[in-house]
């Protein structure tokens, strides 16, 4: 079944399996097009009419999913890294739980600070 | 009932079979009545019926069930599938060879100093026991290993159930093979491979958290 196989999945943990690798993809795919995107800024002028472009609240939607799959990436991983040391094995229902929570509580907190940041 | 089989010979398809339900009737038993009644080339594994010999693990409705222990009551619609992450032989018999050539690999048997001219019994506190008492029920039904996602990419990973083997006789006090089979648990077949889906602990049919035993393994090869 191959890479396929990591969408097939119907218990909570799958699903935090499958959204690991996909906010991992993502993640990658965003940091290589920040890279590229920024190298490619060659003169003063053209960074700041750029940036002015693309840190506004029109692109808020983007930058407060980012946060999302940082925020989500990051703490399912510390997760796993709790599981994997070997511990709460049989507590992984309420690890998952308190790993989501805290995923959509610094998503919210998050995207707050960034709007409020933006200004007008 | 309307039972949904997805069936194998050379191509695989799905037929419908109408069953009738009685109270305290499983999925097997509704197996055997479509063979039985229905269609005698419906091939699919079955032997104990009482959840012990875990020949009858088929996917139930998404998710791997021993057909034997799954009430049919339970569910409104049945769609029976047999295992991922095995070769289907016909209908919902899959190959199973592979499986218990990878069980046999971690050594599943006590390696300990016996004098059998002058046997002496070997104890064992019930502390000692409780060590590897729950990764002993494994029945070896295979529904681990067709969750698991490092052995749907990889043909060659030892799988849950087997670490799970490596992680019962390791756990044993009498035991005296743990470098041995720590030294195939920690190839990169072994359990590196485990992505802690977690997949395996949630449909084992004995819940014996083969995810657990995994990791514990994990963490043994590393002293």
């Amino acid at each position: 079944m191959g890479v396929l196989s990591w969408f097939k999945y119907r218990s909570p943990f799958g699903m935090a399996f499958m959204f690991q690798r996909i906010t991992g993809l993502i993640l990658l795919f965003y940091l290589c097009l920040h890279l590229a995107y920024l190298t490619s800024l060659q003169s003063r002028d053209l960074y700041e009419s750029l940036t002015a472009l693309t840190v506004s609240k029109q692109f808020f939607i983007f930058d407060s999913l980012l946060i999302l799959c940082g925020v989500f990436h990051g703490l399912n991983g510390l997760r796993i890294v709790v599981h994997e040391l070997g511990f709460a094995h049989e507590k992984r229902k309420a690890v998952l739980v308190i790993s989501v929570a805290l995923t959509i509580l610094g998503w919210i907190l998050g995207s707050y600070i960034l709007y409020t940041a933006l200004g007008d | 009932m309307k039972i949904l089989i997805r069936r194998f010979d050379e191509k695989s398809y799905w037929q419908s079979f109408e069953v009738p339900v009685k109270r305290g009737m499983t999925v097997l038993d509704a197996l055997f009545y479509i063979r039985e009644n229905i269609d005698p080339t419906f091939a699919f594994r079955a032997s104990c019926r009482m959840g012990i010999c875990g020949s009858c693990a088929v996917k139930i409705n998404g998710k791997p069930r021993l057909a034997c222990e799954t009430q049919i009551s339970k569910f409104k619609e049945i769609k029976v599938e047999p295992l991922d992450n095995f070769r289907v032989i016909r209908d919902l018999v899959t190959e199973f060879e592979g499986f218990f050539v990878k069980h046999k690999k971690v050594k599943p048997y006590l390696i300990a100093e016996a004098d059998y001219e002058n046997p002496v019994e070997q104890l064992q506190t019930p502390q000692e026991l409780k060590r590897y008492y729950i990764f002993s029920l494994c029945i070896k039904c295979g529904a681990c290993v067709s969750v698991c996602p490092a052995s749907a990419t990889l043909e060659g990973y030892l799988g849950p159930a087997a670490l799970v083997a490596a992680y019962r006789f390791n756990a044993d006090s009498r035991d005296k093979g743990k470098e041995e089979r720590l030294k195939i648990a920690s190839e990169s077949i072994g359990v590196w491979r485990c992505h802690s889906a977690m997949e395996c602990s949630e449909v084992c049919p004995k819940q014996i958290e083969p995810a657990k035993a995994v990791q514990l393994l994990r963490r043994a090869s590393l002293r």
